[in-house]
């Protein structure tokens, strides 16, 4: 049943694919709904934009090339301040330092997890169709 | 229907798909991943037509032939291989039409399967 494996092999990776890519959703809502989150004491930092990557990892039972998330890390870039002496987490000056999450940079990456999800969707919807394909071949002897 | 190898020739399409599809679905999970290099397989043609084919025994004395079977499909970088500044080649787009290509020749094949057993029960029946 070569055939069988190779196509649970694809569905294994689909699904892996699935998995990063909710978890890249996941860094994104976060960053997204933290946007504005400020840092608890006077001139702390705030919320610090989390990164993801990922790489290809292989499954040595079937052989085939898994994706995982690599590591989640955080944005170097710098935070923007804004004038603000009655915000409690304004330093000496009255400055607020405010998250470094970009809206845009954050929406395009989730239409492009979005768009990824969908089509390792689509492959594994295939996988599916084609296993039960040949189990059709059983039907009408 | 002696000496017709259909059946075989349809499961080893059948196999070589399911080889295909398995190279889709790591090239679309892995469309994300930097340095990862799009794969795909040779065309079943190619694949078939550098199979040796083997002798058959009409006596005692003959060598046995090893198994007559195709090569395992082997992999290969994908033609389409423009790689961004990740070094990544996967192109979504294409892979989809690959997916399409693989489920009408899957389709095909397993219908080639279902009218050769049908043609077999009518020559039984």
């Amino acid at each position: 049943m070569a055939n069988f494996d190779a196509l649970r092999a694809s569905l294994e990776i689909a699904g892996s694919g699935l998995t990063t890519q909710s978890m890249r959703l996941r860094v994104i809502s976060e960053n997204i709904a933290n946007a504005q989150s400020t840092a608890t004491i006077a001139g702390g930092d705030p919320y610090t934009r989390q990164t993801i990557s990922f790489e290809s990892a292989l499954d040595r039972a079937s052989g085939a090339n898994l994706v995982k998330v690599k590591q989640i890390g955080r944005d170097s870039a710098p935070f923007r301040t804004e004038l603000d002496p009655g915000n409690p987490a304004a330093d000496a000056k009255g400055f607020v330092k405010l998250p470094n999450v970009d809206m845009l940079t954050e929406l395009a990456d989730m239409r492009e997890a979005n768009r990824s999800y969908e089509a390792n969707l689509q492959v594994a919807k295939q996988s599916n169709d084609l296993m039960s394909q040949t189990v059709g071949l059983l039907k009408d002897i | 229907m002696s000496e017709v190898y259909l059946f075989q020739l349809a499961s080893q399409r059948t196999g070589y798909l399911s080889a295909r599809q398995t190279l889709i679905a790591q090239n679309v999970a892995n469309a994300n991943t930097p340095g990862f290099k799009a794969l795909d397989l040779k065309p079943f043609s190619a694949t078939l037509r550098e199979t040796e084919m083997s002798m058959s025994i009409t006596d005692a004395a003959h060598l046995t032939p090893t198994a007559q079977q195709l090569d395992p499909p082997k992999s290969q970088e994908s033609d389409a291989a423009t790689a961004s500044v990740s070094g990544n080649s996967v192109n979504v787009e294409s892979e989809m039409v690959h997916l399409g290509e693989v489920s009408r020749d899957f389709a095909e094949a397993t219908n080639i399967k279902k009218i050769f057993h049908q043609m077999m029960m009518q020559a039984l029946k």
